[in-house]
């Protein structure tokens, strides 16, 4: 409530700003807001964007990506829908249509369109919707990582490592392969067992990367199914299932990147 | 983003790049990751067994400037101190000493978790003992 208030009494506020920003809570990014619930100009309940009765185009709200898009909090998700609205609201929202409106408007027409922008890009790319979706679940890779040293340090207890040893040796051991690769070139001379190898690495961590995404779209389906269960420590499973995937195709993906840079030059 | 003078000075020369030998009594290993940037780390110590000091320290670290930097430190740091004075060493302090950026604090985690990690393995081969009960350490804070 108090924070409603609070978003009302700025509506000049970038509420890119606040979505991009790492949200200390779920609820920073969830935010309806009662007070900015009806239309500005003339008071009919508001969408997210225009009102309902006038047209106009509202102040943003700090509301999340699937929320400006009147979307479920859904992984599969159509993207040809998406694109079709993202298209449709880009018209509606495009600056010459406000060339002639008040600057606030003007203004918020280009907030609107901006945050636009940035809720297409992130929803229609499908890593990186579900890293979005992670990050409003509250996984905050990072902060987590830094709070379980501490706590390691605190308590003496062994830190969870979030990437499997077995994959960190395997990454350890083909950087080095890649750095004997780099050094032989330097010296001009040529191995082409070595590259033969890394050559046939490589694939085998490409197909690990698709099988990877394969895998996560498994767990999508289990996260639709899910998300109105009300069953918590069932979403929370799948939400770590999913965080531990992309952070191994995180690693495969830095890998094979590196491969190639090594290979091709 | 640029570099501290530390980083640069750290990552043009690293101390103590290389390897101890894996399967010795006297040597502990770790490897850690983050997931963040995709950086891998391997750092080891080398204790003497009477006094629990750290004689030797390498690293080999795949990642950026700042990630080498931090292991590198790492490795300076660890050298003479004892295992439990070395498991004390605080990410922040890393940060501090490098100047690290916000947005490169993980690599600083990252060199912490590397030496728990290299202390872990080291006390597993030598007591038998998993640290993960608290009451086992002596020092904490």
């Amino acid at each position: 409530m108090s924070r409603a208030g609070h978003w009302a009494a700025q509506p000049g506020a970038s509420v890119v700003n606040v979505l991009m920003a790492n949200p200390e809570s779920k609820s920073s990014l969830i935010m309806p807001g009662e007070a900015t619930s009806t239309c500005w100009s003339c008071g009919t309940m508001r969408a997210v964007h225009f009102c309902s009765a006038c047209g106009k185009v509202q102040p943003p709200v700090p509301v999340n990506y699937f929320t400006f898009f009147a979307l479920p909090r859904k992984l599969n998700l159509d993207t040809a829908l998406l694109e079709r609205e993202f298209y449709e609201l880009s018209r509606k929202l495009h600056p010459d249509l406000y060339a002639r409106a008040d600057q606030q408007e003007q203004e918020w027409s280009m907030e609107q369109s901006s945050l636009l922008n940035d809720a297409y890009r992130t929803l229609k790319d499908p890593i990186k919707r579900t890293e979005y979706l992670l990050r409003l679940e509250g996984v905050e890779l990072e902060e987590q990582s830094k709070t379980a040293t501490e706590k390691a340090r605190a308590t003496g207890e062994v830190k969870k490592q979030v990437v499997p040893p077995d994959l960190l040796e395997e990454v350890f051991e083909l950087n080095m392969q890649l750095e004997e690769l780099r050094m032989q070139k330097k010296m001009g001379e040529d191995d082409p067992a070595l590259i033969e190898e890394l050559r046939k690495q490589k694939l085998k961590f490409e197909e690990k990367y698709e099988a990877l995404f394969e895998e996560l779209k498994g767990y999508w389906n289990q996260w639709d199914k899910l998300v109105d269960s009300g069953d918590e420590e069932a979403r929370g499973k799948v939400r770590d299932q999913m965080l531990d995937l992309l952070n191994r195709r995180n690693y495969i993906r830095n890998l094979v990147r590196d491969v190639n840079e090594a290979l091709e030059n | 983003m640029s570099y501290s003078d530390k980083v640069l000075d750290h990552y043009s020369n690293p101390r103590n790049v290389g390897s101890l030998d894996k399967s010795s009594q006297d040597v502990g290993t770790g490897l850690v990751g983050a997931p963040e940037c995709g950086d891998v780390m391997k750092l080891q110590i080398k204790v003497n067994p009477q006094t629990s000091v750290i004689e030797d320290a390498k690293f080999k670290t795949f990642g950026c400037g700042s990630a080498i930097a931090s292991s590198s430190l790492a490795t300076e740091w660890v050298k003479g101190k004892t295992v439990e004075e070395a498991l004390q060493i605080k990410n922040t302090e890393i940060v501090k000493e490098l100047s690290l950026p916000p947005v490169k604090i993980h690599c600083s985690v990252l060199a912490e978790d590397a030496i728990r990690a290299a202390i872990h393995d080291w006390k597993k081969k030598n007591n038998g003992v998993a640290q993960n009960v608290p009451a086992t350490t002596e020092a904490r804070q």
